[in-house]
């Protein structure tokens, strides 16, 4: 007899686990792609093809490498409005510098570390005026968006740089092992700041940030340098997507990136990020990213043109939201 | 306390440091924008009777070698059905609206031609490359393009061509060997004299006159101004340029920069060129709610017309309508165009011509329908011919 109870209660456990897992945010969006998918690919034969699936990886790329810090900084209950102007600024700073009939005509391997570095000082300005003055995330980043974008146009004074060297287009329009090249960077750098959000300190503590700023400062939790950490972190990200964009596309303009911070938070909050902060993930994050983006590929395909498509979107991410929210309303009452 | 003065340091550096930059774009000599292609002025006018500037006849050159791509083993459709599809710049404006209605009296005319118009609703480089990227996929026979930006659109049409697809332009032109053919609306130099004779027309050859335009890197604003800056330099050197301001493709943003121009220069400010078919009725507007119109003007303080402000502008007429024949008849005299319905229409034909093998790289001339032989020019452009100046006595007879 008591083994039996035994085993019915372990029975228990794994169907309640098992339950728990599947009203997972990450579990009931992943499950709402591949009905997506399916969808999808009834309305075109060319949807569902490796060439396919694998071409729109480059399309993904410069949001995805942005809507990984943005995780951060949401789960922290921040935002980063100035991502977009970052990148624009960060690749006229990069075709600036390589020039070879401008003023400087740095080597083109310099003026992309340059890029970078003024990346992460954007993004070191914005987490300085946000933990050192205290503005809301919301006002430094708007007035920041507006700031960087206004600097890149200065800079470029109105003039893109083309012209680059063949190899430096490798990195945007290259494969690697039959995937494009930054598709393989994107791999690395969600792996590498999913293991950060989930398995150490630093990514632990962002949540407490999130959930009560107040304790996590009780607690010993550097808040102050964490924050201005994940800034700069998303100035970086930025930096690096405008060194792929510009790959990509072969020219450096300053209205590069507008809208780019939009694209992001929508995937990152699609992926089941609370706006509010304390919770989310990066594989939520992916999930959300690659959601929208074979929607906007499989119903082009399907002969649904650019302005119906982002109707669709705009209620599928409505409808995402309404049924995660709901689902898991009801689960954390069962529990 | 130490931190923040930092913090305040820093933030005044940054911000002295973007004022020292902007300034420089408002003493530079040359407004040519992303390229430094040489310019090319007409003629000054000859007579001084002669009011409406003539319409630009090109004296035939030496013509260039073709420069254009060519598709790789694209299917031989000579005389069969085949689907199109046309990106623009973005949708959802007047002046593309006409393009395509333009597309589909040719393809009805043609009668084995599909053609269907998508392109994002903001003139975004990335959008535009994703919209085309889809249809390589899906497979079309043929895309025709106004491109956002000439460079970064040109791998995507290369690849394009490199799918068998032929690819031909309009109205913003790519790099040449990204595409077949382009259709050139009007020759650069041609709108950047019809926009300045017409300006003096209004406002005088020593008057001051400002520029709303798209961006500054915007391909054929930038060239347009570059134009009419060559222009003015060498027919009407007493006209004085008080600044160029972007606004983008806004309709708020353009009326809001005409605005600020108008109480910025005050009495000084004679006339507005609108570069976009946006900017120009909202630089309209923003004169008509100054009450600077040249007829509110007269009745308000007769003997002081300086203080009015003439618009002279790209657009297209329905735009500009209510302030050459509408509500506010008189504000605004010569509006500056081509027939977009004609070039989308031009387009089509000479799609048509490519696959059917009648228009290939060398040749001089290509039949176009309605539109009768148009001519090829800098190699591999197909010019659509002179531009054409809508006016109170014309205007009415076209809607789009």
């Amino acid at each position: 007899m008591t083994s039996s109870t035994l085993q019915q209660s372990d029975e228990m456990k794994s169907g309640v686990r098992l339950r728990a897992f599947l009203l997972r945010q990450e579990v009931v969006l992943f499950l709402m792609m591949m009905i997506a998918i399916f969808i999808l690919t009834l309305g075109s034969d060319k949807f569902l093809t490796l060439d396919n699936l694998l071409n729109q990886g480059r399309f993904l790329t410069e949001i995805a490498l942005v809507a990984l810090p943005m995780t951060f900084i949401i789960i922290t209950g921040g935002i980063d409005l100035s991502v977009g102007s970052i990148m624009g600024l960060c690749a006229i700073v990069l075709g600036y510098m390589w020039n070879p009939t401008g003023p400087f005509q740095w080597p083109l391997e310099l003026a992309v570390a340059f890029s970078l570095l003024v990346g992460v000082l954007c993004g070191l300005v914005n987490g300085l005026i946000i933990v050192r003055i205290g503005v809301p995330p919301l006002i430094t980043t708007l007035a920041t968006l507006a700031l960087y974008r206004g600097l890149a146009e200065g800079i470029s004074q109105a003039r893109s740089v083309r012209n680059y060297p063949e190899y430096f287009y490798e990195l945007g329009q290259g494969t690697l092992l039959g995937v494009p090249t930054q598709l393989w960077m994107v791999l690395v750098f969600v792996i590498i700041t999913a293991i950060i959000l989930s398995r150490t300190i630093f990514g632990r503590s962002l949540y407490a940030i999130g959930n009560n700023e107040l304790g996590a400062r009780f607690s010993g939790i550097p808040v102050g340098l964490y924050t201005i950490m994940i800034y700069a972190f998303s100035g970086l990200m930025s930096g690096i997507a405008a060194w792929v964009f510009v790959s990509r596309v072969t020219t450096t303009r300053s209205d590069m990136g507008t809208g780019l911070e939009l694209d992001a938070i929508a995937a990152v909050v699609l992926g089941g990020t609370s706006i509010f902060g304390g919770s989310g993930s990066i594989v939520g994050t992916v999930i959300g990213l690659v959601l929208i983006q074979l929607l906007k590929n499989g119903l082009a395909l399907s002969g649904v043109t650019t302005d119906g498509t982002i109707v669709v979107i705009g209620t599928v991410l409505i409808l995402a939201i309404l049924i995660n929210n709901y689902i898991q309303r009801r689960a954390s009452a069962v529990e | 306390m130490n931190r923040k003065l930092l913090v305040a340091l820093l933030l005044g550096v940054v911000m002295v440091l973007s004022f020292s930059l902007a300034l420089p774009v408002a003493a530079q000599d040359r407004w040519d924008g992303a390229d430094d292609l040489p310019v090319n002025p007409l003629d000054c006018p000859m007579a001084e009777g002669e009011a409406m500037p003539e319409a630009t006849e090109e004296a035939p050159m030496d013509m260039p070698a073709y420069d254009g791509g060519q598709p790789t083993n694209a299917p031989d459709l000579a005389g069969q059905p085949i689907v199109l599809v046309d990106v623009p710049k973005l949708v959802g404006i007047g002046y593309f609206a006409a393009t395509t209605l333009g597309q589909a009296q040719a393809a009805e005319e043609l009668g084995n031609v599909t053609v269907t118009t998508d392109a994002p609703t903001e003139a975004n480089i990335d959008d535009q490359i994703a919209v085309i990227d889809n249809y390589i996929t899906q497979g079309v026979n043929g895309i025709l393009f106004a491109a956002n930006d000439p460079v970064a659109i040109a791998p995507v049409l290369t690849r394009a061509l490199e799918s068998g697809i032929h690819v031909v332009g309009y109205d913003a032109n790519s790099e040449p060997g990204a595409r077949e053919w382009f259709v050139n609306q009007a020759e650069f130099n041609g709108i950047g004299k019809a926009m300045v004779d017409s300006m003096v027309a209004e406002i005088g050859a020593d008057g001051s006159f400002a520029i709303v335009t798209s961006t500054f890197t915007t391909p054929n604003q930038a060239r347009w101004i570059a134009e009419m800056q060559a222009y003015q330099e060498k027919c009407y050197p007493e006209l004085t340029w008080l600044e160029t301001v972007e606004a983008q493709e806004d309709n708020v943003l353009s009326f809001n920069q005409a605005t600020t121009l108008i109480n910025k220069y005050g009495e000084e400010l004679d006339g507005i060129f609108g570069m976009t078919s946006v900017a120009t009725p909202a630089a309209a507007e923003a004169v008509v709610q100054a009450g600077l119109c040249a007829v509110d003007a007269a009745n308000a303080a007769a003997g002081s017309p300086e203080a009015a402000v003439a618009v002279v502008g790209l657009a297209t007429p329905n735009a500009m309508k209510p302030y050459v024949t509408g509500d506010n008849a008189g504000c605004v005299k010569s509006v500056v165009l081509w027939n977009p319905v004609d070039l989308g229409y031009a387009a089509v034909y000479v799609m048509r011509a490519v696959v059917d093998g009648t228009l290939k790289p060398g040749d001089a001339t290509v039949e176009a329908g309605r539109l009768g032989t148009l001519s090829v020019v800098n190699g591999s452009e197909v010019l659509l011919g002179p531009p054409f100046i809508y006016t109170k006595d014309n205007i009415d007879g076209f809607d789009f």
